[in-house]
């Protein structure tokens, strides 16, 4: 169904609406707050499109009692690739979209500033709680988790996260458009390019512009690359929290290579500043690609070798088949995204579905599994890991001339708006952009993969024992700092 | 067995000496004399207020970057038309705060040889905490120097600090603070725990480390290496 089939169909339904196409894929229609909940319902149910989010256009709601405020309502069709953005005028609280999306309610409880937990009582005999956090006892970052447990299996977990809020959306609009893909880099220290590539294309969006396709292709490299030491420490996690600790060290130890490498490549171990609107801020010649692709011939054999010996030990599959479940049909309810949403056999990658610099020619096909479980996930994460070597090469075989670095000033008229998504480590990355006066921005609203995929750990282990938590939140390996911002 | 043939084929992968010159690090952005004309230009581009130029005796400008402050973006150096910035591989930046020195003298005579640290994230993007875990991997191994990251603040000799202190991180930094046994040191790691870095006006934010609790170790960076972290515990340490 195209855009303008959407609108034809809504029509023909008795809606009187007001819209606009803007950027070719994105719809925004105004409606009444009276009308979300029908549309809610037909969007999910008969357009069959994805629920993405929901932000108030003005960044917070005012705190002022009887004061209106605008609220934005997104869906996706992933099958041709477009959003629909739904406003409403509201004074009082954002329209409830209880019993239509599930998850609606982690938006709304942010838009309202609601952040008091009640952690859920469990009686019985044997029935007790577990409090973990928010300083944890090892090198991670805080949240408390609240488990209720009867006897050995967990029958309740309660996540309480945002102990990390720093209010980078509101810091975001204060910063100048040159300036500000520093701070898109630190929302998430380890997604660090996805979330300066998914920037640089909300520019580019805005600006209706492209960069030249080297640029394209060493921004691929980059990704990937990222891609590959992240992947590399979640398996080694995993391994390390079953205590086969030979396979983590290794894991670790590649990680590191790629990470040297990385810093041999663009000077920072995390890439930082590497990846800038309508250019690249990396100089890169013959002898760096020359590097790159020794490198990783040099542990690609011995990766593959490490991945063959976790799946040939008994103790490891022991501890990891059938742990930690999630269905397809609750990882949909909770819109879970990434590596841990095609676990569970949802078949959903941006790369293909909103595809963003040379994806649609690199990327072939999503890869899925069906149970859902730790393993599914560690195998998953195995296989986009040696995807990433043959992405990278290929990538690279677009490259035939040095690329000078190349950083342009940007000018953005006021009023603008654009939506964008990557497909970092996690998950879908979403972008809302608005544009304001003096090259800054007015809104900038990340949705990110962690807010909705923490809500599937919830699912995951009920009916586990406390001791399998561990490996079951290493699986999911979700970032607080991305979800608190 | 698979184990054991893959370690006898790869062989040792720990380097002898983590603290080599590595040419390809970021490191101290150092500014050359009499050549600044003052346009104000590297000042403006800088997030963090990192930069500033006074004017020398002989009228000359002299520009001075704080290490501790800067997040390494190399935006300065870019832009600047004379060149008068360079960004240099000096990643050994860390530095020990006044009461540090007293302290390390006192804790290195009564137990020398380890250091045991308690991790809080406070605020941090997560890249200064996996720098932290890299510290173990097989390459580095930091465990031979006698560090080791304990899960018991109780059991802990320095508490070590990513990211700017948020409001909701306040409570439970203190109270870990306060667990643990005297004599502490507090270390920072990163350039947002001890300055607020680029966080620092955000809305969510309480303060910057330095305001809150007495730093001993300054480790910048953004985020610092696994080499500049290993620099900055040694020289605590007095192992350098």
């Amino acid at each position: 169904m195209k855009i303008e089939d959407t609108i034809n169909n809504l029509r023909q339904l008795n809606f009187d609406l007001k819209y606009e196409v803007k950027n070719n894929n994105e719809l925004y229609v105004r409606i009444k707050s009276e009308q979300i909940r029908k549309i809610a319902l037909i969007c999910i149910d008969v357009f069959k499109f994805n629920y993405i989010c929901e932000f108030t256009a003005e960044g917070e709601r005012p705190t002022i009692e009887g004061k209106e405020f605008i609220v934005n309502c997104v869906f996706s069709n992933s099958k041709r690739g477009y959003y629909v953005i739904w406003s409403y005028v509201t004074e009082k609280a954002p329209i409830s979209l209880e019993n239509i999306i599930y998850q609606s309610n982690l938006f709304q409880r942010e838009i309202n500033s609601d952040y008091d937990y009640k952690v859920k009582e469990v009686s019985g005999t044997d029935a007790y709680q577990v409090a973990v956090g928010p300083v944890h006892a090892g090198i991670i970052e805080p949240g408390h988790f609240r488990f209720s447990v009867m006897g050995e299996p967990i029958e309740n977990l309660e996540i309480r996260l945002m102990y990390k809020h720093r209010g980078i959306e509101k810091q975001c609009t204060n910063i100048n458009a040159n300036l500000l893909n520093l701070m898109f880099e630190r929302v998430s220290g380890e997604s660090t390019v996805a979330y300066g590539e998914a920037y640089a294309i909300l520019v580019e969006k805005l600006l209706n512009k492209e960069v030249s396709k080297e640029i394209k292709a060493l921004r691929i490299v980059l990704l990937e690359l990222e891609r590959m030491y992240n992947y590399m420490d979640d398996l080694g996690g995993i391994a390390n929290d079953i205590g086969y600790s030979y396979v983590a060290k290794k894991f670790g130890y590649f990680s590191e290579i790629i990470h040297q490498l990385c810093e041999r490549v663009s000077g920072s171990r995390f890439m930082r500043n590497g990846i800038v609107p309508l250019g690249i801020n990396i100089d890169f010649n013959e002898k760096k690609k020359k590097d790159i692709i020794e490198t990783l011939d040099s542990i690609k054999a011995r990766v593959n070798s490490i991945i063959k010996m976790s799946f040939n030990a008994v103790s490891f599959l022991d501890r990891v088949e059938d742990t930690g479940m999630v269905s397809t049909a609750m990882a949909k309810k909770f819109c879970m995204t990434g590596v841990v949403a095609r676990a569970s056999n949802l078949k959903y990658d941006v790369r293909l579905k909103f595809p963003y610099e040379l994806y649609k020619e690199i990327k072939k096909d999503i890869n899925i599994e069906t149970k859902g479980g730790v393993f599914e996930r560690y195998k998953l994460k195995a296989c986009e890991l040696k995807d990433a070597f043959d992405f990278i090469e290929k990538a690279l075989s677009y490259i035939n001339k040095d690329i000078k670095r190349d950083k342009q000033e940007i000018c953005l008229k006021e009023g603008l708006e654009a939506i964008v998504s990557v497909e970092t480590v996690k998950g879908e990355l979403v972008v809302y952009g608005l544009v304001g006066k003096d090259n800054r921005f007015n809104r900038i609203y990340f949705k990110t993969p962690s807010f909705t995929n923490w809500t599937g750990m919830t699912e995951a282990v009920l009916g586990e024992i406390v001791p399998d938590f561990p490996l079951i939140n290493k699986s999911f390996n979700m970032s607080y700092s991305e979800n608190d911002r | 067995m698979n184990n054991i043939f893959d370690r006898i084929k790869y062989g040792t992968e720990t380097i002898k000496d983590p603290l080599h010159n590595n040419e390809f690090s970021y490191g101290k952005i150092i500014a050359k004399e009499n050549i600044c004309n003052n346009c104000g230009e590297c000042m403006s581009i800088c997030t963090v207020g990192a930069i500033t130029i006074n004017i020398g005796t002989n009228g000359e400008n002299i520009v001075k970057i704080n290490n501790k402050k800067c997040i390494y973006c190399r935006n300065c150096v870019d832009i600047c038309s004379e060149s008068v910035l360079k960004m240099t591989s000096d990643y050994k930046m860390a530095e020990l705060e006044l009461a540090g020195d007293k302290l390390r003298e006192k804790i290195y005579k009564i137990y020398n040889r380890s250091l045991v640290l308690r991790v809080v994230d406070t605020g941090s993007c997560n890249a200064c905490m996996s720098e932290l875990s890299a510290l173990h991997n097989t390459f580095y191994d930091i465990s031979r120097f006698g560090i080791n990251v304990v899960p018991s603040p109780r059991h802990a000799d320095a508490l070590v600090v990513t990211g700017v202190v948020t409001k909701n991180m306040k409570e439970a930094l203190e109270k870990t603070y306060q667990a643990m046994a005297e004599p502490k040191i507090i270390i920072a790691v990163g350039s947002c725990a001890y300055n607020g870095g680029i966080f620092k006006d955000g809305d969510g934010v309480y303060d910057v480390l330095n305001n809150i609790l007495p730093v001993d170790l300054v480790i910048p960076g953004c985020p610092p290496s696994p080499q500049a972290i290993i620099f900055g515990l040694l020289k605590l340490m007095n192992k350098l």
